[in-house]
């Protein structure tokens, strides 16, 4: 710890975002640069706790006070050796991780809690500044492959491991470019994409095969998949959307949010989206249904896109400002937040129910029918006499989240075990089906990207012990960095 | 708990003593279990400390406590959570979880339960590589032979607190006490007379408060070989003269008494090359003054607010977590000096010139004295002579000019920044 009491004189921190009417005008990332002398006062803040429980937040084990203090040191190159001992890719987490570990940290009981997320990030960029990034090819080779269906988070990082152990990791990904949500579900607004290719460029370089635009059940069959390899992991994600079904679904103008992200992304990213299938939210009244950060993400994208206006509903009740009683520290907070994209325009519904999209003469959706809803119990509720209206709407989003993997094709070749909510049992992170093993969102429901990482990793660790009966790799609740 | 349990039960002992046991003990279960290796009573610290909202920074040492919990900041004591009624219902939970443990087992009382190891037995469910090699069976012995004089305290001691050395000392101090006639007294002494002085110091407190009598009022020359906490918690006018030697906690409290200490006139040694009081002398003193003619054990002075002491030599962590007072060190002294020191001064004379090696420096400067300081030195020494007729003391003031060159000043940091404080401000007033 470099200042004992550094909490007691520093306040919280973080870079400057672009004023919302410049940022709503492009989409880069929206938050200037940070200076390494701020970051280390930054990290001054930190109490290094006699238990540090954000350890404990972390999904990934981060060693948060050990790099807190190599950055208030400026010793920038253990702090990267540190954070890079327990997380793959710092530079998706330092960006878009709604950061479990600043919500467990000790400081927020009280005060606001240490910048762990953006410190997280200015290490790593510093990292690659400095060219401490670099490829590092396994010395031996084990002979062995390894396939990994699906090229998102859990599935990089797995990837990122078993390479390292000296196995040859084929990825499979039915899209055009690697990342899964990580690259199409993410905006760029938040995280830009060159971020994940300068690290995709790193892993080919240390050896691993990417395979794009390869659907494993379709393109290539199950039974080919287990003769060519030793081991399968999947990390196919939970990928079928919760639908709305009301009245009026059936009508032109209504998507889920990740088809209309999608778009956005690959649109960005220079491709050309055919004029027929193409969402565009300019001059339109567009509704969001769903609060969460996909919601979020439609709201910032559609604002972008210039629409006349945008407007979200949640059929829950506003959260409290501050933690309730029966929501205590060190827990996930469920306060109400105010992410980047509300801040840049905005129409926030709570206890609101969308009961039925209403057409115009064409079959296109020309509004909603909505009620406000009063909770009875917090499964109960009733509707608010005469509250019922109709908004305009010419594009409804429904981001109400992941239901399930999905079973028709792959899944139901291998002959994987479900559970009751659909998504894949492991033990140990291999499923029934001897040599075939699961991690990420399609073993544990939608989730973060910190726990598809965490995933990633523990899971490789498995099938590199299914493998070589051995593993070096390292594990949550045990590393091999030694810190002198 | 078991060791201690068996062995005073061996010697028919048990029935005698109270057992007390501490040490993570956080549920009935714990206090249950404790019970049953032949504890009567339990601490509980830790849980009691987390339920007040302690949340186990391990700052208590550094005044950062971010939940108000071991802290003196004003700032941070205001964020502080606890409430006693959360520490009471604790205690009742603990006390409800070992009341349903005792029914479930059949015990009507603690006591019937203490030491009942019988009804202890290993989970062998239990597969940690740790406990493939751990025989438990002695600790879970059970001997219900050995019972017969009682597996729990039932009988008293007799502490023949009538018989002290300080009923006499009070009974010759009456023209004092009464009469306000200055008394000389003389005695033998011997180590099993503890805490000599105590009580008479109780004496005058409750008759003159806490001013005492003026010095040397009552004089007590003593003889022989001192117990522990000689002189504890000595009050003005009390002095205490001892030609001998003198166990642990020498002038324990010291509050407002005098202590000479000296070896047998007749002796064959040099006194500045033996250790004459035991350890942790001064502990907690708050006044007075103190003249040893020999070296101390470990821990000197440690807690001292207010004390003047000199002394010929000490062992380790002299001066530890001390806040007050005036210490002089005419000898060697042992290593982590000044550990946690916070206020007072010591003044150490460093014949061999390896005293910063000895110190533990987190809160303390080792500087020059100025001539205030040898002034301060001066005058102790020359009492320490006068009352103990020590060689080195003789010596120091007879070639003072070659000799306080030698002394070092040990001052800690906030301490003198207050010191230089007090100054600026009376300059100004």
């Amino acid at each position: 710890m470099g200042k004992a009491d550094g909490f007691l004189h520093i306040g919280r921190e973080l870079p400057q975002s672009r004023p919302p009417q410049e940022r709503i005008g492009d989409y880069k990332e929206i938050y200037e640069d940070f200076s390494a002398e701020k970051a280390a006062e930054q990290a001054a803040r930190c109490m290094d706790c006699g238990v540090p429980f954000c350890h404990n937040g972390c999904p990934l084990g981060n060693n948060i006070p050990e790099f807190n203090d190599a950055v208030y040191e400026q010793n920038w190159k253990m702090a990267y050796d540190i954070l890079r001992s327990t997380n793959n890719f710092p530079e998706f987490t330092g960006r878009i991780c709604p950061a479990p570990c600043e919500s467990s940290c000790v400081l927020s009981i009280n005060k606001p809690a240490v910048t762990i997320e953006n410190i997280e990030k200015e290490i790593i960029e510093k990292a690659f500044e400095e060219g401490w990034v670099k490829a590092q090819a396994p010395q031996n080779r084990t002979g062995r492959e390894v396939a990994i269906v699906g090229s998102g988070p859990a599935g990089l990082a797995a990837a990122a491991q078993l390479n390292k152990a000296g196995h040859h990791v084929t990825v499979f990904e039915k899209d055009d470019r690697i990342g899964g949500l990580l690259r199409y579900g993410i905006p760029d607004f938040k995280m830009e994409k060159w971020v994940i290719d300068r690290r995709m460029e790193l892993m080919k370089q240390e050896g691993i095969t990417f395979k794009t635009g390869v659907n494993v059940g379709k393109d290539i069959s199950a039974i080919e998949l287990r003769n060519n390899f030793d081991a399968i992991l999947l990390c196919t994600g939970s990928i079928v959307p919760r639908d709305l079904l009301i009245p009026g679904r059936d009508l032109d103008g209504i998507h889920y949010a990740m088809e209309y992200l999608t778009q956005q992304n690959k649109t960005v990213a220079g491709d050309q989206i055919d004029a027929a299938v193409k969402l565009d939210a300019v001059g339109k009244h567009v509704v969001v249904i769903g609060g969460g950060d996909t919601g979020s993400d439609c709201v910032g994208t559609a604002n972008r896109q210039g629409a006349i206006s945008v407007t979200q509903f949640q059929y829950r009740t506003a959260p409290p400002e501050k933690r309730k009683k029966s929501n205590p520290w060190p827990e996930w907070p469920m306060v109400m937040t105010t992410s980047s994209s509300h801040e840049e325009g905005c129409d926030r519904n709570w206890s609101t129910l969308t009961k039925e999209f209403v057409a115009d003469e064409s079959g296109k959706v020309k509004g909603l029918r909505v009620v406000d809803l009063e909770w009875v119990s917090p499964t109960e509720y009733l509707e608010i006499t005469d509250s019922e209206r109709i908004i305009p709407c010419d594009l409804a989003l429904i981001a109400i989240g992941y239901a399930h993997p999905l079973k028709e094709g792959l899944l139901d070749y291998l002959g994987v075990d479900l559970s009751k909510k659909g998504n894949i049992e492991v033990k140990d992170w291999q499923t029934n089906v001897p040599g075939v093993f699961a991690a990420g969102d399609v073993h544990r429901g939608q989730s973060l990207v910190v726990w598809a990482i965490s995933e990633g990793r523990e899971a490789a660790r498995a099938v590199d012990v299914y493998l070589e009966r051995n593993s070096l790799l390292e594990r949550k609740d045990h590393t091999r960095l030694m810190v002198h | 708990m078991a060791e201690a349990h068996q062995t005073l039960l061996k010697n028919r002992l048990r029935n005698k003593v109270t057992l007390q046991t501490d040490g993570k003990i956080l549920t009935g279960r714990d206090i249950a279990i404790a019970t049953l290796l032949g504890a009567e009573e339990w601490g509980v610290a830790t849980a009691a400390l987390i339920v007040e909202g302690c949340i186990m920074m391990r700052k208590c040492h550094l005044n950062t406590c971010p939940v108000g919990v071991a802290t003196q900041n004003p700032e941070l004591r205001n964020l502080f959570t606890g409430d006693p009624d959360h520490v009471v219902n604790l205690f009742r939970f603990l006390a409800e979880e070992l009341r349903e443990i005792m029914a479930e087992l059949g015990f009507r009382s603690v006591n019937e339960m203490v030491g009942r190891a019988d009804f202890l037995q290993v989970d062998q469910n239990l597969d940690h590589w740790k406990m493939k090699k751990i025989d438990f069976s002695p600790i879970l012995a059970f001997d219900n032979q050995l019972s017969q004089t009682g597996r729990f305290k039932q009988v008293s001691q007799d502490l023949d607190i009538e018989k002290v050395l300080d009923r006499q000392l009070i009974k010759k101090s009456y023209p004092a006490l009464k009469n306000l006639i200055p008394v000389k007294l003389e005695s033998e002494i011997t180590n099993v007379d503890r805490s000599v002085g105590t009580m008479l110091s109780n004496e005058i407190s409750k008759r003159f408060g806490s001013k005492g009598l003026p010095d040397d009022f009552i004089y007590c020359k003593l003889t022989g070989s001192a117990g522990q906490s000689f002189g504890a918690f000595l009050t003005n006018g009390v002095t205490l003269e001892l030609e001998g030697e003198s166990n642990d906690y020498f002038g324990k409290g010291l509050s407002g008494g005098k202590l000479i200490v000296y070896p047998p006139r007749n002796r064959v040694f040099k006194a500045e090359e033996n250790i004459i009081i035991g350890n942790v002398a001064f502990y907690g003193g708050t006044i007075g003054e103190a003249f040893i003619n020999g070296r101390a054990g470990e821990r000197f002075a440690v807690r001292n607010s207010g004390v003047k002491a000199v002394v010929e030599g000490i062992g380790d962590h002299g001066c530890e977590y001390m806040t007050g007072g005036r210490i002089i060190v005419l000898g060697p002294t042992g290593k982590n000096f000044g550990a946690g020191m916070s206020g007072g001064i010591a003044y150490i004379l460093d014949a061999d010139g390896d005293f910063e090696k000895k110190c533990n420096t987190g809160m303390i400067s080792l500087e020059q004295p100025e001539e205030e300081d040898f002034q301060t030195i001066l005058d102790l020494t020359q009492k320490h002579v006068k009352y103990t007729g020590s060689e080195v003391g003789t010596s120091i003031v007879k070639s003072w000019d070659d000799y306080k060159k030698q002394f070092i000043k040990v001052i800690p940091h906030d301490y003198k920044a207050v010191l230089e404080q007090q100054k600026l401000e009376k300059v100004t007033a």
